[in-house]
C-alpha cells in the first residue's frame, strides 16, 4: 500500500503544473467565454502530453489535476479520458469473445489500434457521446445523445448506443453529424447534443460488453474527479491566502474561529476526497474487484468537496466573492456543473446503493 | 502509488490470523473497543489475554520481543490493527498502560523507569493518566495540581477529572505544576505516583450512559518520592506530546473499523425494518458508506505519509472526521428506526431502538483526547497556516 508519490510522479505532477499555469491563464479562461478558438493555444502545448493517457491512472490523474487548477479548456479531458480508454477496450478485447453479443472485425480492430496511436501521439482528438436527452450515463438506443463533452472541437465522436444487453461503438467524423452545443453555467468546459441519423461512420459499428461501459465509466469518473481535486485546491489555496492577509477589526480574518473553522472543514473535505479519488486510480490500475464501487465513491466525494468548498470561498472572501472580476466565480461554474457530467451525485450514490443493498 | 502489500506482508498477516482463530477468547472476539466500566471491572478473561499477546510478541508488534512486539515493520503494524479491527478484538481493556504510559517511560524515563514498562505493557501493572483538571481542559497547559519540593520529596495538592480507570490503577502518571511563576507549558513536570499513596481519594464518575470508566481523583498533601520525577524538573509539557511512533501509522484503523460496522449494521436494519427499498433511505445509506470509505483511504494516505516522513497531518483530520462520523451515524440509526428510535423497552416492546444508548456513547468521541474544536483550530494553524488568535 503505497499512497505517496514516487519521483517520477512527483515530476509529472511538478511538469503538468509549471506547463498548465503558463499555458492557461486566468485571461485565457475568461477569453474563452467569448471566443472558443482561444483553447487551440494551451492544446498545441499540452498535445505532446496526452501519452501519459497510456500509462497508469494515476499518473493521468495527477496531470488532469492540473488541468482542473486552471480551469483547462480544450480537448484534453475528452480524449485522454473517454476517447482513448474506449478505443483502448475495444482494441484489447478484439480476437476474444465480447460478452453481450457484437463483434469487431480484425481489420477494425486493426484501424482502431491506429487511431489510438495517432491520438496518442496528440495527433487525433476525441469524445464518447453516450447519455441521452435525460442526462443520464446509462446505454440506451435514443437517435440524439447529450452531454457530450467538447464534441464540436474534437476530430472522432464515439457513440455508444444499444439496450441492456448489448451496446455498440460506432466512430464518426464530428463535421459528418450535427451538432446542438448545450449551454450550462460553465463556459470552461463544452457540452454538446449530437445526432448522427443519417451520418456515414469511418468504421462499421463495433459489439461491446457491458463491462467495457461500466469500466469506461469508472475511468472517466476518476479522472473527472481528479480534475475536480485540482479545482477545489485552487479554491481552497486562495481561499487562505486571502483570509491570511485580508484584514478587519485590526486583524487577519483568518485569525477568526468563525473563518478557521470553515476551512478546516473544507480542508478536510479536500483530503477525503483526494484520497477517495487517488484510491479510485490505485484501484483501477490493479484491476481490483473494487475499483468501480470506489470510482462511485470518488465521483461523489470529489464533487461535494469541490461545490462546499467554491461556495464557504465566495462567503469568506465577502463582497470581492461575487465580483465578476474576481475569478472565484469561473470556479463555482466549474464546480457545480461538473457534478452534473459523468452522472449527478444521485446517480453514483443509486449504483452504490445497488452494490451495497 | 501501488494497491496491495507485499509478500513479507502478506506471510506476517497469516501468522497473525493463525494465532488469533487459535488464541483468542471468545469474549474478546467482537466485543469491539469499549473500554470496561465500573460494573465489569477489567476481567480476568482480558488480563489473561493482554498477558498472553504479550508474551507471543503480539501486544505491540513494533516493539522488541523484551516489550511484547516482534520489531514489525509500519506496515506489518497497520495489518495488525487492521486484523484486530475486523475481529473487533481488543488488546486490553485499559489502555493508558500499554498505549501512554508505557511509550512515555521508555522515551523519557531513567534507566529503573524504563523497566517498569514491560510491566505496564502486560498488563501486570494498571496505570491511570493524570492530565485533565476541573479548570484545565481543552486548555491542559493552565492544570494547577501543585508539587512542592520539600527534601527527597514532592508534596501533592489538587484535583484531577476524566480520569481512566482511576478506581483499579495502582499508579498515575501524573502532571503537576512545579513552577506557578514560570510561564504556563514551562513549569509542569510528571510524576509517578503510587495510589495507596496517603491523601488520595477516588471518586467514579458517570458518562451520561450511567456507567463509569472514569473519576475524579483529589490529592491532599499526597507524598511522592523526588526519584518518581520523569525526565527533567519542569520539562513536562513535551511529555503530553506523547510517543506512540511506532503505532501512529495505524492508530486510525479501529475508529474507521468501527464506522464500517456501524454502516454494515445500518443497511441490515434498514433490511429489518423493511425499508431498503425506499430511495431516500438508500442515497443516504450510500452517502455514509462513501464519507467512511474515504476516511479509510484518507487513513492509507497518512500511513504513506507517516511511514515516509514520520509525520502526517491526515491524523488530525481523521480524528476530527471519524469522531464526528460516530456521533453521526448513531443519530442516522435512531433515525431509521423511526418512532421505536429512542426506546429502551425490553419488557413491552418486541424490538425497542438500538442505537439510543450508541448515541448516547457516542459524545465522548468528539470531546475526549482533543475537542473537534481544539481539532479545527491544530488544523487552520499547524497545517493551513492561518494565523493565531
Amino acid at each position: 500500500m503505497e499512497f505517496t508519490l514516487s519521483p517520477e510522479q512527483e515530476l509529472i505532477r511538478t511538469t503538468a503544473r509549471d506547463m498548465c499555469t503558463k499555458e492557461c491563464p486566468p485571461s485565457l479562461v475568461r477569453a474563452h467565454m467569448t471566443d472558443h478558438s482561444v483553447a487551440s493555444q494551451p492544446w498545441s502545448a499540452l498535445k505532446q502530453w496526452v501519452s501519459v493517457a497510456d500509462g497508469s491512472m494515476a499518473d493521468l490523474c495527477l496531470f488532469l489535476e492540473e488541468a482542473g487548477a486552471v480551469l483547462l479548456p480544450g480537448p484534453f479531458f475528452a480524449t485522454t479520458s473517454l476517447f482513448m480508454p474506449l478505443l483502448r477496450s475495444i482494441s484489447s478485447s478484439a480476437g476474444g469473445d465480447i460478452a453481450g453479443g457484437g463483434s469487431t472485425s480484425s481489420d477494425g480492430s486493426a484501424q482502431v489500434a491506429d487511431l489510438l496511436a495517432e491520438a496518442s501521439a496528440g495527433k487525433l482528438t476525441g469524445t464518447v457521446a453516450l447519455a441521452g436527452a435525460d442526462s443520464r450515463w446509462e446505454v440506451n438506443d435514443g437517435p440524439i445523445k447529450s452531454f457530450v463533452p467538447e464534441a464540436e472541437r474534437v476530430d472522432l465522436i464515439a457513440l455508444v448506443s444499444g439496450g441492456a444487453n448489448s451496446a455498440s461503438v460506432t466512430l464518426f467524423r464530428s463535421e459528418d453529424v450535427a451538432i446542438r452545443p448545450v449551454g450550462t453555467i460553465d463556459p470552461s468546459r463544452r457540452l454538446a447534443e449530437v445526432d448522427a441519423s443519417g451520418a456515414a461512420p469511418i468504421l462499421e459499428p463495433m459489439g461491446i460488453g457491458a463491462n467495457i461501459v461500466d469500466d469506461l465509466l469508472a475511468r472517466g469518473c476518476t479522472a473527472l474527479s481528479a480534475e475536480l481535486m485540482g479545482t477545489t485546491r485552487w479554491l481552497l489555496d486562495t481561499t487562505i491566502t486571502y483570509a491570511s492577509n485580508r484584514r478587519q477589526f485590526g486583524k487577519p480574518i483568518g485569525s477568526f474561529q468563525a473563518i478557521k473553522h470553515k476551512l478546516a472543514d473544507v480542508a478536510l473535505l479536500h483530503e477525503q476526497a483526494w484520497s477517495s479519488v487517488y484510491y479510485a486510480a490505485m484501484c483501477i490500475d490493479a484491476n481490483d474487484p473494487a475499483r468501480r464501487r470506489s470510482a462511485h465513491v470518488a465521483k461523489v466525494m470529489a464533487s461535494h468537496a469541490a461545490i462546499r468548498c467554491a461556495k464557504e470561498a465566495i462567503q469568506i472572501h465577502g463582497g470581492v466573492g461575487y465580483t465578476w472580476e474576481h475569478d472565484l466565480h469561473l470556479y463555482l461554474r466549474r464546480a457545480f456543473a461538473t457534478e452534473d457530467i459523468l452522472g449527478t451525485s444521485d446517480w453514483h450514490l443509486d449504483r452504490l446503493a445497488d452494490d451495497l443493498m | 502509488m501501488e494497491l496491495g502489500w507485499g509478500p513479507e506482508e502478506e506471510a506476517f498477516r497469516s501468522e497473525l490470523v493463525a494465532f488469533l482463530d487459535r488464541e483468542a477468547p471468545s469474549e474478546a472476539v467482537g466485543r469491539d473497543f469499549s473500554a470496561a466500566t465500573d460494573e465489569e471491572g477489567i476481567p480476568e478473561w482480558a488480563r489473561l489475554w493482554q498477558a498472553k499477546l504479550f508474551d507471543n510478541g503480539w501486544l505491540v508488534p513494533g516493539y522488541p520481543a523484551h516489550l511484547g512486539g516482534r520489531n514489525a515493520t509500519p506496515a506489518q503494524s497497520l495489518i495488525y490493527a487492521e486484523e484486530l479491527a475486523s475481529r473487533g478484538l481488543p488488546r486490553s481493556l485499559h489502555f493508558p498502560g500499554y498505549a501512554i504510559v508505557a511509550p512515555s517511560l521508555l522515551e523519557f524515563g531513567n534507566k529503573r523507569q524504563k523497566e517498569m514498562a514491560p510491566a505496564a505493557l502486560r498488563g501486570d501493572t494498571i496505570w491511570c493518566v493524570g492530565m485533565s483538571e476541573p479548570d484545565a481542559g481543552s486548555d491542559l497547559a493552565s492544570l494547577s495540581t501543585r508539587a512542592e519540593r520539600d527534601g527527597d520529596r514532592f508534596v501533592v495538592n489538587g484535583q484531577k477529572v476524566w480520569t481512566s480507570y482511576a478506581m483499579w490503577a495502582e499508579k498515575c502518571f501524573c502532571y503537576v505544576r512545579t513552577n506557578p511563576d514560570a510561564p504556563k507549558h514551562k513549569g509542569i513536570s510528571v510524576l509517578i505516583i503510587d495510589m495507596d499513596s496517603n491523601g488520595i481519594e477516588v471518586r467514579p464518575l458517570r458518562h451520561i450512559t450511567g456507567k463509569a470508566e472514569f473519576a475524579e481523583v483529589f490529592f491532599t498533601d499526597v507524598e511522592v518520592p523526588a526519584g518518581n520525577l520523569v525526565g527533567d524538573l519542569n520539562d513536562g509539557w513535551r511529555i503530553t506530546m506523547g510517543s506512540l511512533a511506532h503505532e501512529r501509522g495505524g492508530l486510525w484503523v479501529q475508529s474507521v473499523a468501527g464506522l464500517e460496522h456501524a454502516i454494515e449494521s445500518l443497511i441490515a436494519e434498514a433490511r429489518d425494518l423493511g425499508i431498503s427499498s425506499d430511495t431516500s433511505v438508500r442515497r443516504l445509506l450510500a452517502r455514509e458508506y462513501a464519507e467512511v470509505s474515504s476516511l479509510r483511504s484518507l487513513g492509507y494516505k497518512g500511513f504513506s505519509t507517516f511511514a515516509r516522513t514520520s509525520a502526517s497531518p491526515e491524523h488530525s483530520f481523521l480524528k476530527l472526521a471519524s469522531s464526528e462520523m460516530t456521533k453521526h451515524l448513531a443519530e442516522v440509526g435512531m433515525r431509521l428506526e423511526g418512532g421505536l428510535g429512542t426506546t429502551i423497552d425490553t419488557t413491552h416492546l418486541g424490538r425497542p431502538g438500538r442505537w439510543a444508548a450508541t448515541l448516547l456513547a457516542s459524545f465522548a468521541a468528539t470531546i475526549a483526547g482533543g475537542t473537534s474544536e481544539i481539532q479545527r483550530n491544530i488544523i487552520a494553524e499547524r497545517i493551513l497556516g492561518l494565523p493565531r488568535e
